[in-house]
């Protein structure tokens, strides 16, 4: 990797002058000292554990957590504002008799000179206080000055990282190699592994932007939106089916491909936001700012029968409140249904305050229809175009059953054919029917005409079967058109009550919509509706959305957050370890107006993102969890990723954009399983069977069983789940999709190099890992080979059965023997550790 | 056992002498793997110089009732509450207590009988109410803790201090402490297993975190593994068509060999991780067919778990299903049942709650019992608290009533393992309010758990950023007098 100049970094990132002149104006030590950033920290980590928030490890009664207790005047007031002096803390932290010294020398846990002179200054300031860091208005912090490292720092963010390595005592790791930078680049920014072509192009790139200009490449992809939208689904709990017990389909995929195309658009976050609480709030609203407001009605639908309509919207509403709450503001409300906030400044009367903006739509909570009205119909263009031919057809067999009656049943000029005497006889059912012009009939009467004149009268019944035919021919088309539930409000504002407990029978005090009280208060002209408070969230004023946004990218990036907690930024959440880091970023984010592609450009193009994983054992004793970034993200591949990466190195991938959910591989009949035998699995076929994972069918109840570690998709989710089991082993080694995603690779290899061993097992290597394989390893390799193969013509028969497996055709030109061993053997690459992370 | 499940598993012990043993062999591997082969019976990783003394049980089952059984209508007979019943909590039970939110502050709420008769059973004298016949059959089998007591008042924090000591996620559960200490003593079944179960009809929507298994900031091999409740407890254990048990074995070995190349480069301990969990899967599907076919046990077994049992899914199917895994040299079978949370359903879901549990628990300790298994097992009973002996809802609404969160005193059971049978420890306050006689806080009894399986408390630790951890935090004492 070339290494960029800190200075041409900032002009490629297209950060102000103004910002990189921070960098080399004043630092941070002629700023004032901030609390909660810089002195916060210094007391949780070195003195809270004797003189913090637990009262039976507190020592001298002195708690240094609490302003009021710590600025108590006692024999010495702990903390002196303005006279750092006079203050007992700064006293003993510099105290010469061990004995004074605090924190004492036998705790471990000394405090710097520069820790030390931070104190001093904050107390001489004024020893300003301040709340919990996450509610604080969001302020840009300088960019401290590369001291350390200075050769490495290639962005802003590096600044950060290696400012606190160099306090930890720790140091970066070299730049990854190219292979491995391009394989983590296109998995972090597409969820697809480079192919071989673009690792070839980039490795031979020696032009100092070749990394800028892939970067840009793989944010240009359409399959930029397809990756970045898997998160966004998780926190959505988009699925294609109601959940509960009844676990109705729904035809909610519009929306899903709506957000695909969301972020390759790069709508600005804060459209993309208001769009989705509130895009049919918006003057003269698009169709398409309606559908983006599906994500609030993703939520599960309860169609128990007994439940009560009423109780059932109420927990629709809570539902997108605390939706709202965790994907925007970092804050798990359900806590507060029922009471206030033990820790968080949000109360139960803030809670149904930020309930009544979602309490307005007209859904009733009837039933579990999985097309709650209000909905927008989204048919396709062949669907639309089929509609008038289909409606001709009816109004054409209704015409020439009506003729055909005019014969059949003889009566007088102008009356109905039931008052024919040919009628006379019939059930009054069919009188009924015929009654009625034939376009009128509905289609149970048609049905019981056909029944009354099935043996009688052939030519009769083949007019009616007609009709009935070119009915279902219709409805059938009606019924595969996509119905997107979306968000409406109805004329007459639905009053909003807190409810007891959360129980919908149990109101009491009646509230008004509203952010929380300990919040910044909404923009001045805001409406009062979901479309005020969307516009508040993204308001510079809001101290959560944009850390909140930031945090989640960055934990898409590094595998863990800055806060390890995305859902919860409260006080029960952690304490951001680069609290200066996630404010700039964000603050960076909102003076970009919400720009995420250049918000993926700045993480990825820093030297801390592209450092090498390689853990040293000293790091991995001192930071196991890579918090710190002493090295470059090493972490498992969400399941749906390694599926992709399967398909894709196996040249199955089929990446046809959006539409209809498909079905691909499961084992068994799991949904009759779950569901007591009310829905069974249809597996599709073709194409369908390699679509990227993001098109999988979600049965709510019953996730796709071979994505593991997924979001539930029940309730909003935001963190990611990441286990190390023997489960995930059996998957990945047995499961038809990677057995046949083997088979494809091994036939694509074994095509392009007829005969070369070497160059065979070299290229299913660089198809799944992008590098090649060290020579150890392909002599492991190569020795695996000929024993398969050895194996494998002992037994034929087992060879073909193993090549049968999945239902792509193989060529049959390939030898089964040499085939079957291949596909073995790209089996055991695509199980490597290194196939199953993002290194 | 079929022929066919007895040659695999052959093979798998063949196949790992063989191949295993020289394949497996860098530092990081050591530790997961002793010296002197696979020997049924001899325990495979855990720490040297563990246990730190003889210890009195080598197993647990930890039968988990998630949501807070009441230990008032189950165990705690307080006939002083029945003589309150409909009257005001006297002031002084909760001076300077904190409750859950959904009581906030007891003042003006009134006591609740328990809504079924005690008696008392055995030579022990043991109170058990008659919502569990069962358990009180076998109650000189039991010791009873009624002094139980915990810091928590909601669930997913209460049941995480339970099995992890802390009560935000984030620390290594009770099994993956004992399986990283001990180790296993399988090499064809994980060491610390997890089953869950719902009552039927419960309108309790407790979930089942996956951090209640946790191994936290311990390698994360030592994780619980989850079997599913529905379908095959384990999805895509079979090989592929055409692929024998030999060609698996060999490109297992690839696999391992490849991996630990990468392993020596990288440093990365989660990838020593993964070469142990692709050889756990290995083993695993020869061993779970075997392990989940009950078609081998006598028809009196089965009778005695109850009607449930044959139906997977259920706390019956899993009770069983426990006994068979530490038949198999399992360390830590966790089985979590949710449904016990009765806010509002004292005197209706709390009846089908017992119904489903209180024959299957019972059945367990005496068919461990009944097969010498029980001396040297230890089973626990218990949630993560307890339930108010005041009442939650309308006095003259008794279908409703219902008793909200209680930490200040409870109930548990263990069993077998080196735990004094058919005594009673501790005791509450005349109205189960409080503690009152030897107090038994959550890291005592973790303490007491540890104890019992040979290891100190607080001699079992794990270096994480700097500090020291262990399971009992800075706490804990062992019930000594518990002890058999």
């Amino acid at each position: 990797m070339h290494r960029i100049a800190f200075a041409f970094a900032l002009l490629v990132l297209g950060i102000s002058p103004a910002v990189a002149l921070a960098a080399d104006g004043p630092g941070p030590t002629e700023q004032p000292v901030h609390f909660g950033r810089q002195i916060l920290p210094i007391l949780s980590d070195h003195c809270f554990q004797c003189h913090g928030p637990d009262a039976r490890q507190r020592q001298a009664d002195l708690r240094l957590d609490d302003e009021a207790k710590a600025k108590q005047s006692r024999d010495a007031a702990a903390i002196v504002p303005g006279n750092s002096q006079a203050s007992e803390v700064y006293r003993r932290m510099v105290a010469v008799d061990l004995d004074e010294r605090m924190p004492p020398p036998d705790a471990n846990r000394p405090l710097t000179p520069e820790q030390v002179a931070l104190v001093k200054r904050w107390i001489d300031e004024g020893a300003a206080w301040s709340g919990h860091w996450a509610f604080e208005k969001l302020t840009r912090p300088a960019l401290p000055r590369p001291e350390t490292f200075t050769e490495q720092v290639d962005s802003p963010i590096d600044a950060f990282l290696f400012a606190r390595l160099a306090r930890e005592g720790l140091t970066p790791s070299q730049a990854a190699p190219r292979e491995t930078l391009i394989r983590r680049l296109s998995l972090d920014l597409i969820g697809l592994p480079p192919t071989l072509a673009e690792t070839e192009a980039f490795v031979s790139d020696g032009s100092p932007d070749a990394y800028q200009r892939l970067v840009d490449r793989l944010l240009a992809s359409p399959a930029f939106g397809e990756r970045m939208a898997w998160d966004w689904l998780d926190a959505a709990r988009y699925a294609d089916s109601n959940g509960y017990q009844g676990d109705g389909e729904r035809t909610m995929y519009p929306w899903r491909d709506w957000v695909v195309q969301a972020f390759n658009h790069n709508l600005p976050y804060d459209q993309f936001t208001i769009w989705q609480l509130a895009g049919d709030l918006l003057p003269d609203a698009t169709e398409e700012q309606r559908l983006a407001t599906g994500f609030c009605r993703n939520h599960m639908i309860n169609g128990e029968g007994g439940r009560i309509p009423e109780e059932n919207r109420v927990d629709y509403v809570m539902d997108m409140t605390e939706t709202m709450g965790t994907v925007w503001l970092g804050l798990t409300f359900n806590c507060c249904r029922c009471h206030d906030h033990k820790f968080d400044p949000v109360a139960q009367r803030d809670y149904y305050s930020l309930f009544a903006f979602f309490n307005q739509t007209p859904v009733d909570g009837g039933g579990g229809n999985p097309q709650t009205p209000p909905v927008i119909e989204l048919p396709t263009e062949e669907q639309q175009s089929r509609r008038p031919q289909l409606t001709a057809a009816i109004d054409a067999a209704a015409n020439d059953l009506d003729a055909f009656e005019l014969t059949f049943f003889p009566r007088g000029e102008g009356q109905a054919a039931d008052l024919s005497e040919k009628a006379a006889a019939l059930p009054d059912a069919i009188k009924a029917a015929l009654k009625l012009p034939a376009r009128q009939r509905n289609r149970g009467q048609l049905e019981q005409l056909e029944k009354q004149w099935e043996k009688d009268s052939p030519e009769y019944l083949s007019h009616i079967q007609r009709l009935r035919g070119a009915i279902d021919a219709r409805d059938a088309l009606n019924r595969s058109i996509a119905r997107v539930m979306v968000m409406a409000d109805q004329p007459q504002p639905r009053p909003t009550f807190i409810l007891e407990k959360g129980l919908y029978d149990k109101p009491r005090d009646e509230v008004t919509a509203a952010v929380p009280a300990r919040l910044p208060p909404m923009p001045s002209g805001a409406p009062a509706n979901r479309l005020g408070l969307a516009q508040w969230l993204v308001s510079p004023d809001n101290p959560l959305t944009a850390r909140v946004a930031v945090n989640r990218l960055w934990q898409q990036f590094f595998g863990i957050g800055l806060v390890k907690t995305p859902e919860d930024f409260g006080v029960q959440g952690e304490r951001p370890l680069h609290p200066e880091l996630l404010d700039w970023l964000a603050a960076e984010f909102v003076d970009s107006r919400w720009d995420v592609k250049r918000l993926c450009r700045l993480i990825v193009t820093s030297a801390g993102y592209r450092q090498s994983s390689a853990v040293g054992a000293a790091l991995a004793e001192r930071d196991p969890q890579n918090r710190l970034l002493a090295r470059g993200p090493r972490f498992r591949m969400p399941s749906w990723m390694i599926r992709d990466q399967a398909l894709a190195a196996a040249g199955l991938l089929v990446s046809r954009i959006g539409g209809v959910p498909v079905n691909p591989y499961q084992p068994g009949d799991l949904w009759a399983d779950i569901t007591f035998d009310r829905k069974h699995f249809q597996q599709d076929h073709g194409e369908a069977l390699y679509r990227r994972s993001l098109y999988t069918f979600w049965r709510r109840i019953v996730a796709p069983s071979v994505f593991f570690d997924s979001a539930s998709r029940q309730i909003c989710t935001v963190k990611h789940l990441r286990t190390n089991s023997p489960l995930h082993a059996l998957t990945t080694l047995n499961d038809v999709t990677y057995v046949e995603a083997a088979r494809a690779l091994a036939q694509r290899v074994l095509l392009a190099n007829p005969t070369d061993a070497k160059e065979r097992i070299t290229a299913i290597v660089r198809l799944v890992l992008a590098r090649r394989p060290t020579a150890e390893e392909a002599a492991l390799l190569a020795a695996s080979i000929e024993r398969l193969k050895h194996e494998f013509a002992a037994d034929p028969a087992a060879a073909a059965k193993f090549l049968a497996v999945g239902e792509s055709l193989r060529d049959p030109s390939l030898d089964p023997i040499e085939h079957a061993a291949y596909t073995a053997l790209a089996s055991a690459v695509l199980n490597l550790d290194e196939a199953l992370n993002k290194e | 056992m079929s022929p066919l499940v007895e040659h695999q598993l052959a093979i798998n012990r063949r196949e790992f002498f063989s191949h295993g043993a020289s394949a497996i062999g860098t530092a990081a591997l050591a530790s997961l793997l002793t010296q002197d082969g696979f020997a049924a019976g001899s325990p495979v990783g855990g720490l040297t110089g563990l246990p730190h003394f003889a210890p009195k049980a080598k197993r647990v089952i930890y039968l988990f009732q998630n949501g807070g059984p009441t230990h008032v209508e189950l165990f705690d007979f307080k006939p002083k509450l029945k003589e309150m019943h409909g009257q005001p909590v006297p002031d002084a039970y909760f001076a300077g207590k904190r409750f859950s939110t959904m009581t906030g502050n007891p003042q003006g709420k009134v006591m609740l009988a328990p809504v079924e008769p005690f008696s008392q059973h055995g030579t022990s004298g043991a109170w058990v109410s008659s919502f569990l016949p069962h358990t009180a059959a076998i109650a000189d089998e039991l010791c009873f803790v009624k002094s139980m007591h915990s810091d928590a008042v909601n669930h997913a924090p209460a049941i995480s201090f339970f099995l992890s000591g802390a009560q935000l996620p984030g620390r290594p559960t009770m099994g993956a402490w004992l399986t990283y200490g001990l180790g296993s003593e399988t090499q064809d079944l994980p060491g610390f297993v997890v089953m869950t179960s719902v009552s039927k009809g419960t309108t309790c929507g407790q979930i089942f975190y996956d951090f209640y298994w946790s191994s936290g900031f311990l390698p994360s091999r030592f994780q619980g593994v989850k079997f599913r409740g529905n379908g095959e407890p384990v999805l895509y254990l079979t090989d592929p068509d055409g692929f024998s048990r030999t060609m698996r074995r060999g490109l297992l070995d690839d696999l391992t060999k490849l991996n630990e190349l990468k392993l020596r480069e990288f440093g990365d301990p989660e990838i020593a991780t993964r070469i142990a969990q692709y050889e756990m899967a290995y083993r695993m599907q020869t061993s779970v067919p075997e392990l989940t076919d009950f078609s081998q046990e006598p028809q009196h077994v089965l009778d005695l778990y109850g009607p449930d049992v044959k139906q997977q899914g259920t706390y019956a199917y899993n009770c069983l299903m426990a006994r068979r895994l530490i038949e198999r040299g399992v360390r830590f079978v966790q089985l979590m049942h949710a449904g016990w949370d009765q806010h509002g359903s004292i005197t209706t879901e709390l009846y089908n709650q017992c119904r489903d549990t209180d024959q299957p628990s019972a059945a367990l300790v005496l068919d461990l019992k009944q097969r010498g298994l029980l001396d040297d097992t230890l089973v626990i009973w218990g949630g993560e608290f307890g339930r108010t002996p005041f009442l939650q809802g309308n006095i003259n609404d008794r279908p409703k009533w219902g008793r909200d969160h209680h930490p200040y005193a409870f109930t548990m059971w263990m069993a077998g393992g080196g735990v004094k049978p058919g005594i009673s420890y501790g005791a509450s306050d005349d109205l189960a309010m409080n503690v009152a006689e030897q107090p038994v806080h959550v890291h005592d009894f973790q303490a007491t758990v540890l104890h019992l399986l040979g290891i100190d408390h607080q001699r079992l630790t794990y270096r994480f950023q700097g500090r020291d951890f262990r399971l009992t935090d800075v706490h804990g004492n062992v019930v000594r007098e518990i002890l058999a």
